[in-house]
Protein backbone atom coordinates (compact mmCIF):
# COMPACT_ATOMS: atom_id res chain seq x y z
CA UNK A 1 0.00 0.00 0.00
CA UNK A 2 1.47 3.53 -0.57
CA UNK A 3 -0.43 6.66 0.01
CA UNK A 4 -1.44 9.32 -2.65
CA UNK A 5 1.19 12.19 -2.57
CA UNK A 6 -1.57 14.86 -2.75
CA UNK A 7 -4.32 13.70 -0.25
CA UNK A 8 -7.14 15.66 -1.50
CA UNK A 9 -9.42 13.47 1.17
CA UNK A 10 -9.32 15.22 4.48
CA UNK A 11 -11.53 15.33 7.64
CA UNK A 12 -13.64 17.64 6.69
CA UNK A 13 -14.94 15.42 3.78
CA UNK A 14 -16.04 12.64 6.15
CA UNK A 15 -19.88 13.28 7.66
CA UNK A 16 -20.51 10.77 10.40
CA UNK A 17 -23.90 11.14 11.57
CA UNK A 18 -26.08 13.09 8.75
CA UNK A 19 -29.67 13.41 9.27
CA UNK A 20 -31.46 13.38 6.59
CA UNK A 21 -35.24 12.63 5.77
CA UNK A 22 -34.60 11.35 2.11
CA UNK A 23 -32.17 10.83 -0.65
CA UNK A 24 -33.10 13.67 -1.79
CA UNK A 25 -32.57 15.80 1.77
CA UNK A 26 -29.02 14.30 2.10
CA UNK A 27 -27.87 15.37 -1.01
CA UNK A 28 -28.39 18.87 -1.07
CA UNK A 29 -27.06 18.58 3.06
CA UNK A 30 -24.19 17.17 1.53
CA UNK A 31 -24.00 19.66 -1.48
CA UNK A 32 -24.31 22.19 0.70
CA UNK A 33 -21.03 21.19 2.67
CA UNK A 34 -19.36 21.12 -0.40
CA UNK A 35 -20.64 24.43 -0.87
CA UNK A 36 -18.55 25.57 2.19
CA UNK A 37 -15.78 24.21 2.28
CA UNK A 38 -15.15 25.74 -1.40
CA UNK A 39 -15.28 22.52 -3.34
CA UNK A 40 -18.20 23.57 -5.56
CA UNK A 41 -19.50 26.98 -6.28
CA UNK A 42 -23.20 26.27 -5.88
CA UNK A 43 -24.67 24.15 -3.75
CA UNK A 44 -28.24 23.97 -5.45
CA UNK A 45 -26.66 23.74 -9.32
CA UNK A 46 -24.47 21.08 -8.09
CA UNK A 47 -27.16 18.93 -6.17
CA UNK A 48 -29.76 19.36 -9.20
CA UNK A 49 -26.98 17.88 -11.42
CA UNK A 50 -26.78 14.80 -9.02
CA UNK A 51 -30.65 14.42 -8.99
CA UNK A 52 -30.32 14.32 -13.02
CA UNK A 53 -28.22 11.47 -12.90
CA UNK A 54 -30.23 9.89 -10.08
CA UNK A 55 -33.06 9.74 -12.40
CA UNK A 56 -31.21 8.12 -15.02
CA UNK A 57 -30.22 4.50 -12.86
CA UNK A 58 -29.93 4.11 -9.08
CA UNK A 59 -26.52 4.54 -7.52
CA UNK A 60 -27.40 2.39 -4.47
CA UNK A 61 -25.08 -0.06 -5.17
CA UNK A 62 -26.67 -2.65 -2.61
CA UNK A 63 -25.19 -3.43 0.98
CA UNK A 64 -27.05 -0.08 2.39
CA UNK A 65 -23.99 1.77 0.07
CA UNK A 66 -24.44 4.44 -2.33
CA UNK A 67 -22.31 6.65 -5.01
CA UNK A 68 -24.29 9.92 -5.63
CA UNK A 69 -22.04 11.62 -8.42
CA UNK A 70 -22.63 14.51 -10.92
CA UNK A 71 -20.67 15.94 -13.88
CA UNK A 72 -21.31 19.24 -12.74
CA UNK A 73 -20.33 23.01 -13.92
CA UNK A 74 -21.11 23.64 -10.11
CA UNK A 75 -17.50 22.19 -9.23
CA UNK A 76 -13.81 23.60 -8.86
CA UNK A 77 -12.33 20.41 -9.35
CA UNK A 78 -13.04 16.46 -8.30
CA UNK A 79 -13.59 15.49 -4.64
CA UNK A 80 -15.91 13.98 -2.94
CA UNK A 81 -17.92 13.48 0.42
CA UNK A 82 -18.44 10.61 2.73
CA UNK A 83 -21.63 10.43 4.89
CA UNK A 84 -23.24 8.35 7.01
CA UNK A 85 -26.98 8.62 8.14
CA UNK A 86 -28.81 8.23 11.23
CA UNK A 87 -31.82 6.78 9.67
CA UNK A 88 -31.32 4.76 6.48
CA UNK A 89 -32.58 6.19 3.46
CA UNK A 90 -34.68 4.84 0.32
CA UNK A 91 -32.52 4.63 -2.56
CA UNK A 92 -33.97 2.54 -5.31
CA UNK A 93 -31.25 0.43 -4.57
CA UNK A 94 -30.52 -2.59 -6.85
CA UNK A 95 -30.62 -5.05 -3.96
CA UNK A 96 -33.67 -2.99 -2.41
CA UNK A 97 -31.59 -2.23 0.80
CA UNK A 98 -31.77 1.11 2.24
CA UNK A 99 -28.71 3.33 2.53
CA UNK A 100 -26.95 4.35 5.58
CA UNK A 101 -23.31 5.03 3.68
CA UNK A 102 -23.18 8.03 1.16
CA UNK A 103 -20.37 8.40 -1.17
CA UNK A 104 -21.35 11.72 -3.10
CA UNK A 105 -18.52 12.38 -5.64
CA UNK A 106 -18.08 15.79 -7.97
CA UNK A 107 -16.54 16.11 -11.08
CA UNK A 108 -16.39 19.08 -13.78
CA UNK A 109 -17.78 17.96 -16.97
CA UNK A 110 -15.11 17.74 -18.88
CA UNK A 111 -13.21 15.72 -16.03
CA UNK A 112 -10.38 17.73 -14.63
CA UNK A 113 -7.19 17.12 -12.52
CA UNK A 114 -6.33 13.37 -12.99
CA UNK A 115 -5.06 12.60 -9.55
CA UNK A 116 -8.12 13.28 -7.89
CA UNK A 117 -10.38 11.13 -10.88
CA UNK A 118 -7.87 8.55 -10.27
CA UNK A 119 -8.86 8.59 -6.61
CA UNK A 120 -12.56 8.36 -7.46
CA UNK A 121 -11.98 5.54 -9.45
CA UNK A 122 -9.86 3.88 -7.38
CA UNK A 123 -12.44 4.09 -4.55
CA UNK A 124 -14.90 3.01 -7.00
CA UNK A 125 -13.33 0.18 -7.56
CA UNK A 126 -12.41 -1.03 -3.74
CA UNK A 127 -16.32 -0.76 -3.20
CA UNK A 128 -16.37 -4.20 -4.90
CA UNK A 129 -14.29 -5.49 -2.23
CA UNK A 130 -15.99 -6.80 0.66
CA UNK A 131 -13.31 -6.48 3.43
CA UNK A 132 -13.09 -2.63 2.20
CA UNK A 133 -17.71 -2.71 2.41
CA UNK A 134 -17.13 -4.36 6.02
CA UNK A 135 -14.43 -1.59 6.95
CA UNK A 136 -16.37 1.42 6.11
CA UNK A 137 -19.89 -0.11 7.51
CA UNK A 138 -18.13 -0.48 11.31
CA UNK A 139 -15.79 2.45 11.24
CA UNK A 140 -16.64 5.58 12.76
CA UNK A 141 -13.57 7.35 13.17
CA UNK A 142 -12.82 10.09 10.38
CA UNK A 143 -9.29 9.94 10.77
CA UNK A 144 -9.23 6.25 10.19
CA UNK A 145 -11.62 6.33 7.10
CA UNK A 146 -9.63 9.52 6.02
CA UNK A 147 -6.38 7.22 5.94
CA UNK A 148 -8.07 4.07 4.32
CA UNK A 149 -9.84 6.43 1.14
CA UNK A 150 -6.20 7.59 0.20
CA UNK A 151 -4.20 4.26 -0.14
CA UNK A 152 -3.95 2.95 -3.33
CA UNK A 153 -5.27 -0.11 -4.65
CA UNK A 154 -2.16 -2.59 -4.90
CA UNK B 1 -10.52 -21.76 -17.70
CA UNK B 2 -11.92 -19.14 -20.60
CA UNK B 3 -9.74 -16.25 -21.48
CA UNK B 4 -11.91 -13.04 -21.06
CA UNK B 5 -11.84 -9.37 -21.96
CA UNK B 6 -13.79 -6.81 -21.11
CA UNK B 7 -14.72 -2.90 -21.91
CA UNK B 8 -17.15 -0.76 -19.31
CA UNK B 9 -17.91 2.20 -19.57
CA UNK B 10 -21.19 4.63 -17.86
CA UNK B 11 -22.80 7.59 -18.32
CA UNK B 12 -20.85 9.97 -15.73
CA UNK B 13 -17.36 7.75 -16.54
CA UNK B 14 -16.87 8.39 -13.09
CA UNK B 15 -17.85 5.62 -10.51
CA UNK B 16 -19.79 2.27 -12.60
CA UNK B 17 -17.04 2.05 -14.76
CA UNK B 18 -14.57 1.10 -12.36
CA UNK B 19 -16.94 -0.76 -9.79
CA UNK B 20 -17.64 -2.64 -13.10
CA UNK B 21 -14.11 -3.55 -13.93
CA UNK B 22 -13.43 -4.63 -10.31
CA UNK B 23 -16.09 -6.95 -9.92
CA UNK B 24 -15.55 -8.55 -13.51
CA UNK B 25 -12.15 -9.36 -12.06
CA UNK B 26 -13.25 -10.52 -8.51
CA UNK B 27 -15.30 -13.06 -10.26
CA UNK B 28 -13.60 -13.97 -13.64
CA UNK B 29 -10.44 -14.33 -10.26
CA UNK B 30 -13.01 -16.93 -8.29
CA UNK B 31 -14.08 -18.58 -11.37
CA UNK B 32 -10.47 -19.24 -12.13
CA UNK B 33 -10.83 -17.09 -15.81
CA UNK B 34 -8.08 -14.81 -16.61
CA UNK B 35 -9.41 -11.65 -17.85
CA UNK B 36 -8.34 -8.41 -18.97
CA UNK B 37 -10.57 -5.21 -18.96
CA UNK B 38 -10.52 -1.94 -20.40
CA UNK B 39 -11.98 1.04 -18.85
CA UNK B 40 -14.00 3.95 -21.00
CA UNK B 41 -13.99 6.41 -17.81
CA UNK B 42 -13.74 10.13 -17.16
CA UNK B 43 -9.92 9.59 -17.44
CA UNK B 44 -10.61 8.33 -21.11
CA UNK B 45 -8.91 4.38 -21.79
CA UNK B 46 -7.37 2.74 -19.63
CA UNK B 47 -5.60 -0.75 -19.72
CA UNK B 48 -6.37 -0.37 -23.01
CA UNK B 49 -6.87 -4.08 -25.25
CA UNK B 50 -4.12 -4.84 -27.57
CA UNK B 51 -4.85 -6.46 -30.86
CA UNK B 52 -3.66 -9.57 -29.23
CA UNK B 53 -5.63 -9.12 -26.11
CA UNK B 54 -8.29 -9.43 -28.64
CA UNK B 55 -7.66 -11.82 -31.13
CA UNK B 56 -6.68 -14.24 -28.28
CA UNK B 57 -9.98 -13.76 -26.28
CA UNK B 58 -12.53 -16.70 -26.14
CA UNK B 59 -15.44 -14.06 -25.20
CA UNK B 60 -15.91 -10.19 -24.97
CA UNK B 61 -17.89 -8.61 -22.10
CA UNK B 62 -19.39 -5.59 -22.74
CA UNK B 63 -19.96 -3.94 -19.79
CA UNK B 64 -21.43 -0.48 -20.69
CA UNK B 65 -24.31 2.29 -20.98
CA UNK B 66 -23.29 4.21 -23.28
CA UNK B 67 -21.52 3.57 -26.78
CA UNK B 68 -17.76 2.70 -26.41
CA UNK B 69 -14.58 4.02 -28.52
CA UNK B 70 -12.81 1.84 -31.23
CA UNK B 71 -15.96 -0.69 -31.05
CA UNK B 72 -14.42 -1.65 -34.48
CA UNK B 73 -11.75 -3.50 -32.70
CA UNK B 74 -13.94 -6.33 -31.42
CA UNK B 75 -15.28 -7.22 -35.04
CA UNK B 76 -16.01 -10.71 -35.22
CA UNK B 77 -15.32 -11.42 -31.69
CA UNK B 78 -17.89 -13.33 -29.75
CA UNK B 79 -19.20 -10.34 -27.65
CA UNK B 80 -21.38 -10.43 -24.35
CA UNK B 81 -23.36 -7.36 -23.37
CA UNK B 82 -24.43 -6.04 -20.06
CA UNK B 83 -24.63 -2.93 -18.62
CA UNK B 84 -23.10 -1.69 -15.68
CA UNK B 85 -25.27 -1.87 -12.90
CA UNK B 86 -25.98 -6.05 -14.07
CA UNK B 87 -22.01 -6.20 -13.38
CA UNK B 88 -21.96 -4.26 -10.23
CA UNK B 89 -25.10 -6.46 -8.37
CA UNK B 90 -24.32 -9.65 -9.61
CA UNK B 91 -20.47 -10.31 -11.36
CA UNK B 92 -20.66 -13.87 -10.89
CA UNK B 93 -23.99 -14.22 -12.95
CA UNK B 94 -22.52 -11.84 -16.06
CA UNK B 95 -19.22 -14.05 -15.68
CA UNK B 96 -21.32 -17.23 -16.52
CA UNK B 97 -23.56 -15.70 -18.59
CA UNK B 98 -20.03 -14.61 -21.09
CA UNK B 99 -18.67 -18.05 -20.60
CA UNK B 100 -22.19 -19.86 -21.43
CA UNK B 101 -21.55 -17.86 -24.52
CA UNK B 102 -18.26 -19.04 -25.86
Amino acid sequence: MTVNKENFITEKNIVIGLDAISQRDAIFKLSKILEKDGTITNSNVFAKDVLKRESLATTGIGNGIAIPHGKSEAVRDASMIFAKVLKPLEWNSLDGSKVDVIFLMAVRPQGGDKEHLKMLANLSGRLMDDDFLNFIKKENDPKKLVSSFNKEEV
Amino acid sequence: MAKIVAVTACIAGIAHTYMAAENLKKYAKKEGHSIKVETQGAMGIENRLSKQDIADADIVIFAVDTTISEADRFDGKKICRVGTSEVVKNGRAVIDKAISEI
